[in-house]
C-alpha cells in the first residue's frame, strides 16, 4: 500500500512538473504492477492537475503550463482507458460546452474543458463560434446537467442571454444549470441574464459546477 | 461642450506641465467608426478611403484625443498568411493560422506592407487621415506586436506548447513577427502616423511574467527602439492581468501604458506612474457598452480620482477598443465627464455632484 501510495503521488507530481515522459512511464508502472487503475486515475493523474489548477488559481501557473500539465495527464488517461470498465462512464454528470457564435477564442473554454473532465464531469464539446440554439439542442439529446458557455469578446455576450431564452421557451430551463464565463463576463452579467453562476477561471469553473449540482438528485430521463 | 485646444496642442503642454483645458482622452474607438458612417464593419477593413473616413468622422463627431486606424487584430498575421474570417457586419477574425506546426516555420515569410493582405489599406488609411485631421490630433496605426503576432501564425495553444517543447521555434515565429512589425511599422511613419503597439497575448491572463519576459520583451524592445530612434513616443497596450509585466512594460521602453481594468490604477500610479504615461482603466464592456450615461461619468472620475496625480500624466480611456455596438451616448458621456472635471483636477471638482 505505501508502495502504490507513493506511486500515486510520483504521478500526481509529475503531472505538476509536467513531466509527460514520467507520467507515461509512471502509469506504465501501475498498469504492469495490476494496480487500481481507478485510484491512480484519482490519486495520481486527477490530483495532479487539481493541483495544477491550484496553481492556475494562485498566478504560479499560467495558460501554457496548464495545457503541459493536461497533456502529460490525458497521456496517463490514455494508456489507462482501455483499463476502464464502460459501464462506469454512464453515472457521470454531463456538461455542454462551447463558445458563443462571433467569438472564436477557445483557449479558456478548453482549459474548462480539461478541468471540467479532470473532476469526473462528461464533457460535450460544441467547440467554438456556436450559435444559441445548437446549445439547447446538444443540452437536450445528451440530457445534460450543465451548460458552459463562454466568451471571450464583449461583442458576443448577448448570445449567452439568447441561450439562456430558449431554454425558458423549450420549457427546460429548470432541469439544467447554466454556467458562464470569460474575459468581459462578470457575476453581475450573469445575475442579469438570469444564469446558476459564473466562474472567473478553469478552477473556479469546477468549484461552480459541484456546487451546482452537490446535494441535488440528477434528475431523470 | 466644445473644446478650447486642439488634441495635438492639449497633448504637447500636457506633456511640458502647462495649463489645458482638460486631461486628455481617448475612448479607444475601433469598428465603432462604422456606425458613425453608416457603413458594414466589413466595408472598413480593405478600403483606406471608407477606414479612413470612418475614424477621422468618428473623431470629429466625440472630439477625443487620438485618431487610431485599426479594424481587428489579423491583418499582419494575414498578410503572412493565416486565414481570416470577415463577418459582413462584425470584427474580422482568425479562422485558421498561417501553419499548423513547427515544421511548417520556414514557409514563412515577413510581410511586405506595401503589398501583402490589407496592409496597403490600412496605409492609404492612415495617408488619408494624416492629411485630413494630423495638423490638429496625432494619427496612429494599429500595430499588432511580435508575440501576439506570433500566436496568430501558428495558433495560441501551439505556441504556447511550444514555449516549453521547442523555445527556438517560439524565437523564429517572434522574430518573422518583428520583422513584419518593424517593415509595418516604418511604412506608418512614412505615411506620417505613429505606431500604436498592441499585444494582448504578452498579458499574465495568458502567459507568465517569467514567459513574457523570454519570449516577448526582447522582441518589443527591438520594435521599440526603431520607433524611438524615428523620434516616436510609443504606447502600449496590454489587455488582461498586467501588474507583475508592468515594470518589464516600461523596460521595454514604453512611454506611456495603455492597461485595462482587471487592474488596480491606484497601485499602477504609484508603482511605474514616475516612469511612463498611464492611460485606460475605465471598463470598455460593463460600463461603456452596458452601462449608462451616469456610470460612464462615475467610472471616468473614478478612474480620474485614482491617476490625475500620476507623475508622468494620466489619459482618460477605456481599458480596452471599445465594442462596436457601444452607445454613441456613452462615448459623449466619457467625452463631457472629463470636460466637466477641466483642468487643473481638484479634489474638490471630482467631489462635486451635478
Amino acid at each position: 500500500m505505501a508502495d502504490e501510495a507513493s506511486l500515486f503521488q510520483d504521478i500526481s507530481d509529475a503531472v505538476v512538473a509536467m513531466d509527460e515522459e514520467r507520467v507515461v512511464d509512471l502509469v506504465r508502472a501501475v498498469i504492469e504492477k495490476k494496480i487500481d487503475v481507478y485510484e491512480a486515475i484519482e490519486k495520481g493523474l486527477s490530483h495532479g492537475m487539481e493541483r495544477a489548477g491550484q496553481l492556475f488559481e494562485e498566478e504560479e501557473y499560467f495558460v501554457p503550463e496548464l495545457l503541459i500539465c493536461s497533456d502529460a495527464m490525458y497521456a496517463g488517461l490514455d494508456l489507462l482507458r482501455p483499463y476502464l470498465k464502460r459501464s462506469d462512464e454512464g453515472s457521470k454528470h454531463k456538461v455542454v460546452i462551447g463558445v458563443i457564435e462571433g467569438d472564436t477564442h477557445d483557449i479558456g473554454k478548453n482549459l474548462v474543458k480539461i478541468m471540467l473532465e479532470t473532476a469526473g464531469f462528461e464533457l460535450h464539446d460544441l467547440g467554438r463560434d456556436v450559435p444559441a440554439p445548437r446549445f439547447v439542442e446538444k443540452a437536450r439529446e445528451v440530457d445534460a446537467d450543465i451548460i458552459a458557455i463562454s466568451t471571450l469578446m464583449t461583442t458576443t455576450m448577448d448570445g449567452m442571454a439568447e441561450v439562456i431564452r430558449l431554454l425558458r421557451e423549450a420549457n427546460i430551463r429548470d432541469r439544467l444549470k447554466v454556467i458562464v464565463g470569460g474575459g468581459p463576463v462578470s457575476q453581475g452579467f450573469a445575475d442579469r441574464i438570469g444564469a446558476n453562476g459564473y466562474a472567473a477561471n478553469a478552477g473556479a469553473a469546477v468549484k461552480l459546477a459541484r456546487r451546482l449540482l452537490d446535494g441535488e438528485t440528477v434528475h431523470a430521463g | 461642450m466644445l473644446d478650447k485646444m486642439s488634441p495635438l496642442g492639449r497633448l504637447d503642454a500636457y506633456g511640458k506641465g502647462e495649463n489645458i483645458d482638460r486631461l486628455p482622452c481617448v475612448p479607444i474607438v475601433g469598428n465603432t467608426a462604422a456606425r458613425v458612417i453608416g457603413v458594414k464593419v466589413s466595408e472598413l477593413r480593405n478600403n483606406g478611403p471608407s477606414l479612413a473616413e470612418a475614424q477621422v468622422e468618428a473623431y470629429r463627431l466625440f472630439g477625443y484625443d487620438t485618431i487610431r486606424i485599426f479594424t481587428d487584430l489579423y491583418v499582419q498575421a494575414e498578410a503572412m498568411g493565416a486565414r481570416v474570417v470577415k463577418p459582413s457586419d462584425e470584427t474580422a477574425y482568425l479562422d485558421a493560422p498561417a501553419i499548423t506546426d513547427a515544421s511548417q516555420i520556414e514557409r514563412l515569410r515577413p510581410a511586405d506592407p506595401a503589398h501583402d493582405g490589407c496592409l496597403p489599406a490600412h496605409l492609404a488609411a492612415t495617408r488619408i487621415a494624416v492629411r485630413e485631421a494630423g495638423s490638429e490630433v496625432p494619427v496612429t496605426t494599429a500595430l499588432t506586436c511580435p508575440f501576439t503576432n506570433a500566436s496568430f501564425l501558428i495558433g495560441t495553444e501551439n505556441l504556447v506548447r511550444l514555449m516549453y517543447k521547442d523555445p527556438a521555434a517560439v524565437h523564429k515565429l517572434c522574430e518573422l513577427s518583428l520583422q513584419t512589425s518593424v517593415a509595418f511599422a516604418e511604412a506608418i511613419m512614412e505615411a506620417g502616423a505613429t505606431p500604436s503597439l498592441t499585444d494582448p497575448m504578452s498579458s499574465s491572463t495568458v502567459i507568465s511574467p517569467a514567459k513574457f519576459r523570454e519570449f516577448s520583451l526582447p522582441y518589443l524592445a527591438r520594435l521599440i527602439t526603431h520607433l524611438h530612434a524615428a523620434g516616436k513616443k510609443v504606447t502600449l497596450h496590454i489587455c488582461g492581468k498586467t501588474d507583475r509585466i508592468w515594470d518589464s512594460m516600461v523596460e521595454a521602453g514604453a512611454d506611456c501604458i495603455s492597461i485595462d481594468n482587471q487592474i488596480d490604477l491606484g497601485r499602477a500610479c504609484v508603482e511605474v506612474g514616475d516612469r511612463v504615461r498611464l492611460m485606460g482603466n475605465v471598463a470598455p464592456s460593463e460600463v461603456m457598452l452596458q452601462g449608462t450615461p451616469d456610470d460612464v461619468r462615475s467610472a471616468v472620475r473614478t478612474c480620474v480620482g485614482k491617476a490625475w496625480r500620476s507623475p508622468k500624466g494620466y489619459i482618460v480611456a477605456s481599458g480596452c477598443s471599445l465594442p462596436t455596438e457601444t452607445p454613441f451616448t456613452n462615448i459623449h458621456a466619457m467625452m463631457d465627464a472629463v470636460r466637466e472635471i477641466g483642468f487643473p483636477v481638484t479634489e474638490e471638482k471630482l467631489r462635486e455632484e451635478s
